[in-house]
């Protein structure tokens, strides 16, 4: 024989000292035939393991993934495939495996028994551990991160009260790059900005982070709103950050409810004015920051408006009116509606209402909610 | 038709039949019932759910403060109940869920007229005299395999396990694609299940009761059936041969017919 195929390996030497454990169960996973690798592994001899439960040599935890998800797997599709368990070893210590079953029928359909493959998954699991450490520390940062940029007073004095409602996303690993900010322009105005950032993690919030100093500066250097919008929109291009971003600048004068506001692409501001409805303000508008990939700057128009004493002034992100399976205009229909229960008065329940009542739940979008109230 | 839609629910079986409610458990979804349901369906109207997190249930809907506790779930339970109109209603709960149909018969009675409650437990943590089974420990090592089998979830699966698949490619690939979960709503549920205590819940059941217990159950030993049994008042115990805590899928029969049994007395 020269075709180079052993000959001398028996299935019986191929089944005992096969590169994996090997077993088989009766249905409820009564152990029956176990190979060598198995034994040595486990450090338990095959007669002693024969009559006890396959599930019995997992630790605990495992133990009750096994009848929670395993068994029922098995009796409804017949096979499971690469599920990690941990075995206890002879000390005691977990054993990391991956573990493939298939579960055998008789010609009736009925159970008969279970064949078991084991991996040893050592390096494996560690592996995946550190993976998911890794996921959830970028969480984490991105969390604090987001946290550290929003905190800050926010303007309160006599005549005006800012305030502000954010909820992160409740569903999903990652944080969005919603933000606000408000802050005195000089002793008679206050400027207030609300954006969104494009994606998601630690990326999101650096960018949002970028773009709420670079907004915050323009506007204390005495930008109008639409200057603002053009020197955020000079610095998204330049920088190549916030591509798609969207940003509502409003200055508010304080004695006399005169507000200047330019929209970058952002749903509009509502205002709640002492004894009307609410509306929205659909003047001002423009495109996101950077939306046309072009090196050419592009102009932002600017409204105005009056706020009367006693009004209020409401900047949102998408979050609060964006529902799956809904219209947007349905979401900001409801957003009315719902300021208009609540009135113009006390902006902080205004903001925590309208975050409760209209929030999806199980949404997978950050909320972000910016009210400020003058002269009431 | 809110929780019809969020819980995936199914209707089946004889539409003017006496309605028979299956509720899923822990780890899975309403196929936990494939082999039983239809054992009722010629003289019952059948009513199958997910839970929210589970398999082709609104993963939108999910809130973990209204899903802070089993309340929640029953809540869900008799939300479906009002929308179908259903009373005289025998409800078949698995694992956790019979805590949940214990926790809604508790709350409107009127619309139950049996409990069976397959593999109960009202308290899954030993607790001062009180043997449950697990310690916090053996929680956390529930939750680390979990984690460890965190990876075999992947965004790709979500669309087929909400049951919108526009890539009906992947439903032939899929491997376990049966009780798949988002892994974070996963251990949320996992969490409210194994630190519930409805102990106190059991003396509140009015209706007649029937507690299925099986062999070297570890969620829920032969010790948690007797005293669910002995604190809910008048209730039958029936002893199963099967072992494990799933009789619904490893011993249909025995199952089947211990509740025809019972609907028959």
């Amino acid at each position: 024989m020269s075709s180079g195929v052993p000959q001398h390996e028996s299935a019986e030497d191929l089944f005992e000292d096969a590169p994996c454990g090997l077993l088989t169960t009766t249905p409820d996973g009564t152990i029956g035939r176990v190979n060598r690798t198995f034994e040595h592994w486990v450090g338990t001899s095959r007669d002693e393991l024969r009559g006890r439960r396959f599930q019995d040599l997992l630790v605990i935890g495992g133990r009750i993934y096994y009848e929670t998800h395993i068994a029922p797997l098995l009796l409804m599709q017949g096979a499971v495939r690469e599920v990690a368990v941990d075995l206890r070893g002879p000390d005691g210590a977990a054993l990391p495996a991956l573990l493939n079953a298939v579960l055998r029928r008789d010609a009736d359909g009925r159970p008969q028994g279970i064949r078991v493959v084991v991996v040893d998954a050592t390096d494996r699991r560690r592996y995946e551990q550190e993976l998911v450490r890794a996921r959830r520390q970028e969480h984490d940062i991105a969390q604090q991160l987001q946290q550290g940029l929003l905190a800050g007073e926010l303007p309160h004095a006599q005549g005006v009260e800012v305030r502000a409602a954010y909820r992160p996303a409740e569903s999903g690993l990652e944080v969005g790059g919603d933000w606000y900010d408000a802050f005195w322009l000089d002793d008679e105005r206050i400027g207030l900005v609300v954006g969104d950032v494009v994606g998601r993690g630690i990326e999101a919030a650096t960018t949002m982070g970028q773009l709420r100093s670079a907004a915050r500066a323009f506007a204390l250097s005495g930008a109008s709103p639409g200057r603002l919008l053009e020197f955020v929109d000079a610095y998204a291009r330049r920088h190549d950050v916030g591509r798609m971003a969207t940003v509502v600048y409003a200055a508010v004068h304080v004695a006399s409810g005169r507000m200047e506001f330019a929209c970058a692409g952002h749903p509009p501001p509502l205002l709640l004015p002492a004894g009307g409805q609410p509306h929205f303000s659909w003047d001002g508008r423009s495109l996101p920051l950077d939306a046309l990939r072009t090196a050419a700057p592009v102009t932002r128009t600017a409204a105005t408006c009056h706020l009367p004493p006693g009004s209020s002034v409401l900047l949102f992100t998408d979050g609060l009116v964006e529902r799956r399976g809904r219209p947007l205009d349905a979401g900001l229909e409801a957003l009315r509606d719902a300021a208009a229960r609540h009135g113009p008065g006390a902006p902080q329940r205004l903001a925590d209402t309208l975050v409760r009542e209209l929030h999806d739940p199980g949404h997978v979008d950050d909320v972000c909610v910016l009210a400020a109230h003058v002269g009431g | 038709m809110r929780a019809l839609q969020r819980n995936n629910v199914t209707v089946e079986g004889r539409p003017d039949g006496r309605a028979m409610m299956f509720a899923h458990g822990f780890g899975c979804d309403q196929n936990m019932w494939r082999y039983v349901w239809p054992a009722f369906a010629s003289d019952h109207r059948v009513v199958l759910f997910d839970h929210v997190g589970a398999g082709g249930s609104d993963l939108g809907a999910f809130d973990r403060r209204r899903y802070a506790s089993l309340e929640g779930y029953a809540e869900d339970v008799l939300e479906i109940l009002r929308e179908l109109d259903l009373t005289d209603v025998v409800y078949v709960g698995h694992s956790v869920s019979a805590m949940i149909g214990v926790l809604a018969a508790a709350e409107e009675p009127s619309r139950f007229s049996r409990l069976v409650l397959v593999g109960p437990s009202p308290r899954y943590l030993d607790d001062d005299g009180y043997v449950g089974g697990f310690s916090r420990e053996d929680l956390e090592g529930l939750l680390g395999s979990l984690d460890a089998n965190y990876l075999g979830w992947s965004g790709a699966m979500a669309p087929v396990i909400m049951g919108n698949p526009d890539r009906p490619e992947l439903g032939e690939e899929l491997t376990n694609s049966f009780c798949r979960t988002d892994p974070d709503i996963a251990a949320h549920f996992a969490r409210v299940t194994f630190l519930s205590d409805n102990r106190d819940d059991l003396g509140r059941v009015a209706t007649p009761t029937l507690v299925l217990q099986c062999a070297h159950d570890v969620i829920a030993p032969e010790a948690v059936g007797d005293y669910v049994h002995r604190h809910i008042a008048g209730s039958r115990l029936v002893q199963l041969e099967a072992t494990g805590h799933c009789p619904n899928l490893s011993a249909p029969e025995e199952t089947v017919a211990a509740i025809r049994s019972f609907l028959a007395a």
